[in-house]
């Protein structure tokens, strides 16, 4: 087995999420399957690769989506995909969020921008099997309503369960929610860090101030897991780019315990 | 394990006999300094002297390749590799061949290594407690006696390549093997004296890197981020990929470049030269043997030699290894 070779995947649906965000329903040709928190490395062939988590449940069966921000090169290329077209992936791709740890227990999950997109894996992955989960909890942040993504899908998760509080930095006339970044939303929302696990995956501003506000509540740095999101490029524990300290994001993570790297300099940048 | 003798004409005999089947290279001397050639039928060699300018890595791997299955290449054999170049392999073999193997690294080469008998002026295996001949990673080692070379086994490999071509081989006979220990302790001797008589304790490094980040902005000034360190490193092995017409292309990649670590939207963890400077001696001797069980340097010194910076390697890590 080659680890660089590609699966070529059919996009059956492209979904425009927001201004900057799409959400591709693929299928691949073969046998695939990934554990929520892994991410796969997706190809444009001839143009470049970059990593993205699933956002799908990892019990829903066949096509899987990917959430995709424009961000630069590769991804510009990838919102020109359209039904039908083809794009290669390698994968699943290093670890995932241990869902066994999770069971019996308030599971917080706490998002930002496209960071939601992993989140939403997890979330659908957990609301799955809601019944092993004391509760599922997602608080999430915007930068404004326009930029909030799977805007229609919110209802549908409260009435399988999540509990869910959202904020936009900036609202307008129509936003009943709050306002405020992500770590407002605390203020409402009283967690029990004794019987509770924190999952934080966004921009890396708010995934260290939502890590920090999570301490401060009481989380223990062994209940927080982050995704973390470094310059990849093998994806498979060999090239050396996606350093954090002595790890490798893409082989020992991408989702960490906060307590393996807390003490690493610059992990947030 | 048993040794062998092999004469110098019959070293000659057994190339000549290899050349069909192999590809063969070896240390050749260039005035001061040594470089890997192809080895012809008339090619006169020997395998006294040190490493070469290049290491012994890009035999396994291309600095640049096209990651298809290549034509059937015929496999190769290495002579003359010396004992930093077989050490930094282990580290490589480690990132390239465990979980998942890369099966683009070649399996088909084998290192026939020498004991050095010189040794560059940037040398300082022994200052890493390293002996400067080859400990593993070799097929059958060369070390010279008169008339020609005690031959050791390393491998599973190298063991069947003695019995392939026992007629080239004799046994041993111990004023031999006397005189190869005498021969590597002597030369050990020298090289250790050379550097001082230093040997380097680097456990508690990676607190003194931090603390000592003087030291790195002392003598990461000269530093121009070339990368010249890192692709000649008996041991680096960072690269990156980009897509070719059937499946990735590899280039040889080096965290002294300044888009190594560069995220989307222009971020970067490393955008400070210093940092980078730094990270190569924490990747090198915190990291890699926290998390590979390796250092990521074996002393082979080629990065001094090669920095346009004129940076001494060892020295940067002396003085922070000794400082307290
Ligand atoms: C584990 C993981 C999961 C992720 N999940 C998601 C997700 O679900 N959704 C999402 O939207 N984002 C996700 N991301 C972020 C996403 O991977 C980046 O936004 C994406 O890689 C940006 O690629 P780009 O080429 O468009 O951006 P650019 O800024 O152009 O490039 C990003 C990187 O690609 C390399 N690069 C760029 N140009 C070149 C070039 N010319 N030659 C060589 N290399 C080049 C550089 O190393 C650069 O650091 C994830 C990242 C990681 C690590
Ligand atoms: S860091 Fe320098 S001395 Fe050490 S193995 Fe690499 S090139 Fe040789
Ligand atoms: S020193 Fe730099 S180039 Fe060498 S292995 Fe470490 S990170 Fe890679
Ligand atoms: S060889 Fe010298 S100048 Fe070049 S990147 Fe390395 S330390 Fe810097
Ligand atoms: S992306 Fe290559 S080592 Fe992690």
């Amino acid at each position: 087995m080659d680890p660089y070779k590609t699966i070529n995947c059919k996009v059956i649906k492209v979904i425009e999420e927001t201004s900057l965000i799409k959400t591709f329903i693929l299928e691949p040709e073969k046998k695939f399957s990934f554990a929520t928190g892994q991410f796969i490395q997706l190809t444009m062939p001839k143009i470049g690769e970059s990593p993205f988590t699933p956002s799908s449940s990892q019990f829903a069966k066949g096509p899987f989506e990917v959430t995709i921000m424009k961000a630069g090169r590769v991804t510009e290329k990838l919102h020109e995909l359209k039904a039908n077209d083809t794009v290669g992936i390698r994968g699943p791709l290093g670890t995932s969020y241990p869902l066994n740890e999770f069971e019996g227990k308030e599971v917080l999950l706490l998002g930002g921008g496209v960071g939601m997109a992993p989140l939403r894996s997890l979330l659908l992955t957990l609301l799955d099997e809601k019944d092993k989960y004391e509760k599922i909890t997602l608080l999430y942040g915007a930068k404004n309503p326009a930029d909030i993504v799977y805007k229609d899908q919110f209802e549908s998760w409260k009435k399988r369960g999540a509990e869910i509080c959202r904020t936009v930095d900036a609202a307008d006339n129509d936003w009943k929610e709050k306002e405020g970044v992500v770590t407002c939303l605390f203020d409402d929302y009283s967690v029990n860090p004794k019987n509770g696990v924190a999952v934080v995956c966004g921009p890396p501003i708010m995934m260290k101030f939502g890590t920090f506000k999570l301490l401060e509540l009481g989380f223990a740095p062994e209940s927080i897991y982050l995704s973390m999101e470094k310059n990849m490029s093998c994806g498979i524990g060999k090239c050396g780019h996606c350093g954090v300290g002595k790890y490798f994001a893409c082989k020992d993570g991408p989702v960490f315990k906060y307590s393996l790297i807390k003490d690493i300099e610059g992990i947030w940048e | 394990m048993e040794q062998k003798f092999i004469s110098n004409e019959k070293v000659k005999a057994l190339t000549k006999k290899l050349i069909p089947d192999y590809e063969i290279f070896y240390p050749r001397r260039q005035e001061e300094s040594w470089d890997w050639a192809r080895m012809e039928a008339d090619s006169e060699f020997t395998f006294e002297g040190h490493r070469t300018v290049l290491p012994l890595k890009y035999f396994f791997y291309s600095p640049q390749e096209n990651l298809v299955e290549k034509k059937k290449d015929k496999p190769r054999i290495i002579f003359g590799a010396r004992g930093c170049d077989t050490k930094g392999l282990s580290l490589l073999k480690k990132i390239y061949l465990e979980d998942p193997e890369d099966p683009h690294f070649r399996k088909d080469v084998l290192v026939f290594s020498a004991d050095c008998t010189t040794h560059h002026p940037d040398c300082f295996c022994t200052v890493l407690g390293d002996q400067p001949w080859a400990t593993e990673n070799f097929d059958l080692n060369f070390s010279i006696v008169e008339n020609g070379y005690l031959v050791s086994v390393g491998s599973d490999a190298g063991a069947k390549f003695l019995k392939d071509h026992g007629g080239f081989f004799e046994s041993a006979r111990s004023e031999q093997e006397k005189s190869m220990s005498s021969h590597r302790t002597s030369f050990e001797e020298e090289l250790k004296k050379f550097n001082g008589n230093k040997v380097l304790d680097l456990k508690d490094l990676e607190g003194k890197i931090e603390k000592h980040s003087d030291v790195f902005k002392e003598y990461g000034k000269t530093c121009v981020s070339c990368s010249s360190c890192t692709n000649v490193c008996s041991s680096c092995f960072c690269f990156f990929l980009s897509e070719g017409d059937e499946n990735k292309i590899r280039y040889m990649d080096s965290c002294q470049l300044k888009s190594y670590a560069r995220v989307a939207g222009g971020a970067n963890p490393r955008e400070d030269l210093i940092e980078r400077f730094k990270h190569r001696f924490t990747c090198k001797f915190v990291y890699r043997p926290q998390m590979q069980g390796f250092n990521g340097c074996t002393g082979c010194g080629r990065c001094t030699a090669g920095c346009q910076g004129k940076i001494d390697f060892q020295e940067v890590l002396i003085k922070v290894a000794e400082a307290k």
